[in-house]
């Protein structure tokens, strides 16, 4: 195939009543990835298309969309790959449209906000007057690695059945991370983040479809990390923490100040 | 500020991307039938309460009536009501094993310990076992729906 | 009540209604056959017997338990409002005991009632 058929859902919610797709047609060359379609199209056919974009490597997970029916990133999809004779892009389903092909991802955030994505400690003191760094063996890291490389980029929870109807679900994205923080050795929120998994629209409300792992750009498969949430959650303990991560390591001299 | 398209602007999938799993993975598709099965069988087993009451003639009866129990029989004991019967065992079927492999897969029983991931990546709660699981569930399902019609049509058992 | 704790009540009426139904179907439909497994007289003796009773009664409430209670789980990922969630928990309780109660009227009526023609 020499030239492709690009078809763009172009909507305005300023102006325009419903989306409608735009079609373009774009030379083919090899390698070539929806992204560069899309860059194509707009810097050669149409100045007005509203796409985000920016690393063009899979790292920064801004260029989310919804390519021939399924949520991938712009950039990680070659046009090649998608088989037929046409492209279609569309915005992330599940997020507010901001235009075109730019959704807010806003509630995404909030949402992964709300169920501390971060290390809760409880020496204040140490945190206050640190001595040395929190440091993790790497058997331990390995426990959550997967779940590290989450690029934030919102395909898993556009994906999700429940996030199409249930607005208070925290989607996979969030609970995968919900997971990768109980389970860090560092960590002591333990009972604290599974309260917050335990609701009538929590932990529960997920019922393994997988898309969220089948369409994650990644590898960082959220179901996997929410399967392994639930019997903490069952049990409403938290994880026993095998190493001594609760304690401030003495870091190998020369490592730290 | 009111927007011209604020209603298609929040992009909510609604219970089309709740109940449609058409460009998505099998345990997708499984999720979607194991929902469907899950309130027709309900149904069936809210009219099956109704139809066993008549055994006991009905919702004013007083105790085991065979005339009332005869009369239920001449409606449903039919083609039609075995054929209801026969479904009913296929969407049982599949909702009870693929449960099964639900609840294994919930509790971690056959899910794979997280690691660090390789290009190309694939999804470990995605696995074969999973694939095979749900096939298994149609499989069964398709078994006890051909006993069920040998059993009621063909006088077997 | 905790929402692990009514999963954990899914779960294990779950796993009890895959025998009970089991046990059910193969009682109804492979033990004997067909038309006798149905006939008045077979169910009759079914009742008199009170572990067969039992076992009716137990799975009446185990299927509607799990059956409602996904319904519940369904319906709460319809509609997220206040009131919303709050009748569908209601409802719950309120359709399991009906149908609980009507089944169980039936079990009883069938160990205890007088039989007629």
């Amino acid at each position: 195939m020499s030239e492709f058929k690009l078809a763009v859902q172009r909507f305005d919610p300023l102006t325009d009543a419903k989306p409608r797709l735009a079609e373009y047609t774009v030379p083919m060359r090899e390698g070539m990835t929806v992204l560069d379609a899309l860059l194509y199209a707009r810097d050669y056919l149409d100045h007005s298309i509203a796409l985000r974009f920016s690393c063009r490597q899979a790292s920064c997970g801004s260029c989310g969309m919804k390519i021939n029916g399924r949520p991938r990133l712009a950039c990680y999809t070659q046009v090649e790959e998608l088989g037929g004779e046409k492209v279609v892009a569309q915005p992330l389903d599940n997020f507010a449209i901001v235009k075109d092909l730019v959704t807010d991802l806003e509630s995404f955030f909030t949402k992964h906000k709300q169920l501390m994505p971060y290390v809760l400690r409880s020496d204040a003191q140490e945190l206050d007057h640190p001595t040395a760094e929190y440091l993790m063996k790497p058997e331990e890291l390995k426990k959550v690695l997967q779940f590290t490389y989450c690029i934030k980029c919102g395909l898993c929870t556009s994906a999700c059945p429940t996030v199409a109807m249930d607005v208070k679900f925290p989607g996979p994205q969030a609970m995968a991370q919900a997971y990768r923080y109980l389970m860090d050795e560092r960590d002591e929120g333990g009972e604290k983040r599974l309260e917050a998994l335990d609701t009538a629209h929590g932990v529960w409300r997920c019922h393994f479809a997988g898309s969220c792992s089948f369409v994650c750009p990644k590898g960082v498969d959220p179901a996997l990390g929410i399967q392994l949430l639930r019997r903490h959650v069952l049990s409403g303990k938290a994880p026993r923490k095998q190493g001594e991560g609760a304690k401030v390591w003495s870091a190998p001299a020369g490592s730290t100040k | 500020m009111s927007l011209v398209g604020e209603e298609r602007a929040k992009n909510k999938r609604g219970i089309w991307g709740w109940l449609n799993p058409y460009h998505y993975n099998l345990e997708r598709w499984a999720y979607t039938f194991q929902r469907v099965t899950g309130v027709a069988v309900l149904l069936y087993l809210l009219g099956h309460l109704g139809d066993t009451s008549f055994f006991v003639g009905g919702p004013t009866g007083t105790g085991p009536s065979s005339s009332s129990w005869s009369f239920i029989g001449s409606i449903f004991e039919n083609s039609f009501g075995h054929l209801i019967l026969v479904l009913v065992v296929l969407v049982l079927t599949f909702h009870g094993v693929n449960g099964i492999r639900l609840i294994l897969s919930e509790f971690g029983l056959i899910m794979k310990k997280p690691s660090g991931i390789e290009y190309p990546y694939r999804p470990k709660s995605l696995g074969s076992v999973q694939k095979s699981l749900v096939w298994v569930a149609i499989a069964a399902a398709v078994v006890a729906a051909l006993w069920t019609y040998l059993v009621l049509f063909e006088g077997m058992g | 009540m905790k929402e692990s704790r009514l999963m954990l009540i899914q779960y294990a009426t779950a796993v009890l209604a895959l025998a009970l139904v089991a046990a059910h179907l193969i009682m109804q439909g492979v033990i004997l056959p067909y038309d006798t497994a149905i006939s008045f007289n077979n169910i009759l003796s079914i009742y008199q017997n009170w572990i067969y009773a039992g076992f009716l009664e137990a799975l009446l409430v185990v299927v509607l338990v799990h059956g409602f209670n996904g319904l519940r789980i369904i319906l709460h990922e319809w509609r997220q409002t206040a009131p919303w969630s709050r009748w569908v928990d209601l409802g719950t309780v309120a359709a399991v005991a009906v149908a609980v109660g009507y089944g169980t009227r039936t079990v009883i009526l069938a160990v205890f009632g007088g039989v007629s023609g």
